[in-house]
């Protein structure tokens, strides 16, 4: 876990594209168009160790998809530097890919009409393994992801969830040391979800596979990742392991009142506290504890309704996220 | 070695998945069998107003060039620059450049495999059916029409591959290729004499089939003809210059071209 598997250095990317102008005329627009430019990653710098689980998150148009793509080689830089591997993606796209393997959630990399043994093998030569080195790696994945029930079955008739298990493991026929991962889980259920969650997580442990994982997905990243990096507009705002993560917002917990009968009113909260949710059921009170100690709230609470029962716990990750999403777009 | 590897794993897989679709294989033969047919029918009528041979050709000559044309639109390369334009528009691009590939040379192997199967049932059926109905002319019962044929036809596959290739890449620039596509497609044609047998082009048509890029990737057509015998160094020359220059083009705007990759959603 000491060697370093990516170097991320100042990396920056700006899209240029051609804009029509109202005021120009239309030869003008067609051979010398207007450009405007979008940056969509701006001086981002980090560090993955080798066996490292990394998730690699943020809001939707974030920079976190254009960051993957450069570190796999598929769009230049425009400035900084890349070490994946020892290797540059943007020169050295081919050597790179002998070594790295990428599952897009959004893109199917399978043939469709054939059985899944058959992109598996086709994958297996593409990557210039022997026919006995391809069918040993076949019979161990095959057994691994117990993909046996559907391995001889046309791609395009397999649910969601199995394509997907075999999707990551057509990825892993060639035994990468980094597997990159977007959006893996999108549209599985939570059976799916979890059982590709705990098959990365093997191939993390017994064959030393170094994840690097986006997803929206909260769940992916708490069970999933031990460090979790956090870009929004392009830039980086937080790389820490995910067990802190929810640290960051430890200062607010959540209060669960259930009423004895129902709740008729909604009173004015004492400072520091505000509702998140009110219902005549169940009201849950979020609480600043910074402003308000959980002790002096929970009296205050008690004083102003008539309760059952009571349940404090601290923040969820994916609010912890929301809030981290929500703090820094507020600063944009 | 690997690439040719590669090149049968991707060939024997696209024949394998094309073999289970035999309705599909039904529907495409059908096409060419229809369109082939009525034109054969009709020029057999016009020969035979004309005593069966127009500008010194026979109608027999005629049958073959046109049914050339036609087996070899059978291999559908023209299909690489949609595929290309897909790969862009689609996003998949970011899969196959994923991949420990050349990216080209992968999608015009890609190609081949996807047309070879119905190529060589239409190629087989097509002969035999011609054979029986037409017969073959002297033409191309000489050793100089084997050895030739298989040389113009490999220029024509890579002249017809880059051809179609340049016109993929400009998705990378324009997105929507559709309309050169057609007017490329066309072009190759028409030049290819799959409308107007090549032997009774004008003499300023025949001349652009000659030396353009879009009649050289269907030379094959012309390996039937008496003047065959006296041009094939000609054409093949010409065929291998197209195949330089256009090989150039290719590698320079795909150079760029990689360059310019934006993907939807990242």
């Amino acid at each position: 876990m000491s060697q370093n598997s990516i170097i991320v250095t100042n990396l920056s990317k700006t899209f240029s594209f051609p804009v029509k102008s109202a005021t120009a005329g239309w030869v003008k627009n067609l051979f010398s168009p207007e450009k405007r430019e979008i940056t969509a990653v701006k001086n981002v710098s980090f560090s993955v160790k080798a066996g490292e689980r990394i998730a690699f998150i943020g809001p939707n148009g974030a920079g976190k998809s254009t960051t993957i793509k450069m570190l796999t080689g598929i769009l230049f830089p425009t400035a900084g530097t890349i070490s994946v591997l020892g290797l540059d993606p943007s020169k050295d796209r081919k050597k790179l890919a002998y070594r790295i393997g990428t599952v897009f959630g959004q893109r199917s990399q399978l043939l469709p009409n054939l059985p899944v043994t058959d992109s598996f093998e086709f994958f297996g030569v593409m990557y210039g393994m022997s026919d006995e080195n391809i069918q040993a790696r076949v019979s161990e994945l095959v057994e691994l992801f117990d993909l046996s029930s559907f391995v001889d079955q046309p791609v395009r008739k397999l649910s969601l969830g199995q394509r997907m298990r075999a999707e990551v493991a057509a990825a892993l026929i060639h035994r990468p040391e980094i597997i990159f991962l977007d959006e893996p889980t999108i549209g599985l259920d939570v059976v799916a979800k979890k059982v590709l969650r705990d098959l990365l997580i093997t191939i993390n442990k017994e064959e030393k596979v170094t994840i690097f994982l986006t997803s929206h997905d909260v769940g992916d990243i708490e069970s999933l990742c031990d460090r979790t990096i956090v870009i929004n507009h392009g830039t980086v705002i937080n790389d820490l392991p995910t067990r802190e993560l929810s640290k960051a917002f430890a200062y607010e917990k959540h209060i669960d009142l259930i009423p004895k009968t129902n709740f008729d009113s909604f009173p004015v909260l004492p400072n520091g506290a505000v509702y998140f949710s009110k219902n005549k059921d169940k009201i849950t009170v979020t609480v600043d504890i910074n402003k308000l100690s959980v002790q002096d709230s929970l009296k205050k609470l008690l004083n102003l309704f008539e309760v059952e029962d009571v349940d404090v716990y601290n923040t969820e990750l994916e609010t912890t996220i929301r809030h981290i999403y929500e703090r820094d777009s507020t600063r944009a | 070695m690997k690439e040719i590897r590669l090149a049968r794993k991707i060939i024997k897989t696209l024949v394998k998945d094309r073999i289970q679709y035999p309705a599909r294989l039904f529907a495409d033969t059908a096409s060419i069998v229809a369109r082939c047919g009525i034109l054969l029918l009709l020029y057999s009528y016009v020969f035979g107003l004309n005593n069966g041979v127009i500008k010194g050709t026979t109608f027999v000559v005629v049958a073959w060039s046109m049914f050339f044309y036609f087996s070899f639109s059978t291999l559908g390369l023209s299909r690489i620059a949609r595929y290309i334009m897909q790969d862009i528009i689609s996003g998949h691009i970011e899969v196959l450049f994923s991949k420990p590939i050349f990216y080209l040379s992968y999608r015009a192997w890609w190609q081949i495999g996807v047309g070879a199967y119905p190529f060589v049932v239409t190629t087989i059926l097509g002969s035999t059916a011609l054979i029986f109905t037409v017969g073959v002319p002297e033409t191309m019962a000489t050793s100089l029409f084997y050895l030739t044929f298989l040389l113009t036809f490999v220029g024509a596959v890579i002249v017809s591959l880059f051809v179609y290739t340049i016109v993929g890449l400009l998705a990378f620039w324009v997105e929507d290729i559709t309309p050169v596509h057609w007017i490329i497609d066309k072009a190759v044609m028409i030049l290819g004499g799959s409308y107007l047998p090549i032997a009774l082009f004008p003499d300023f048509m025949y001349k652009i089939s000659l030396y353009s890029p879009f009649g050289a990737s269907v030379f094959v057509t012309h390996t039937v003809y008496e003047s065959w015998a006296t041009v094939w160094y000609k054409l093949i020359g010409i065929q291998m210059a197209w195949v330089l220059v256009l090989g150039i083009i290719v590698y320079l705007m795909f150079s760029k071209a990689v360059k310019n990759v934006s993907v939807n959603g990242g």
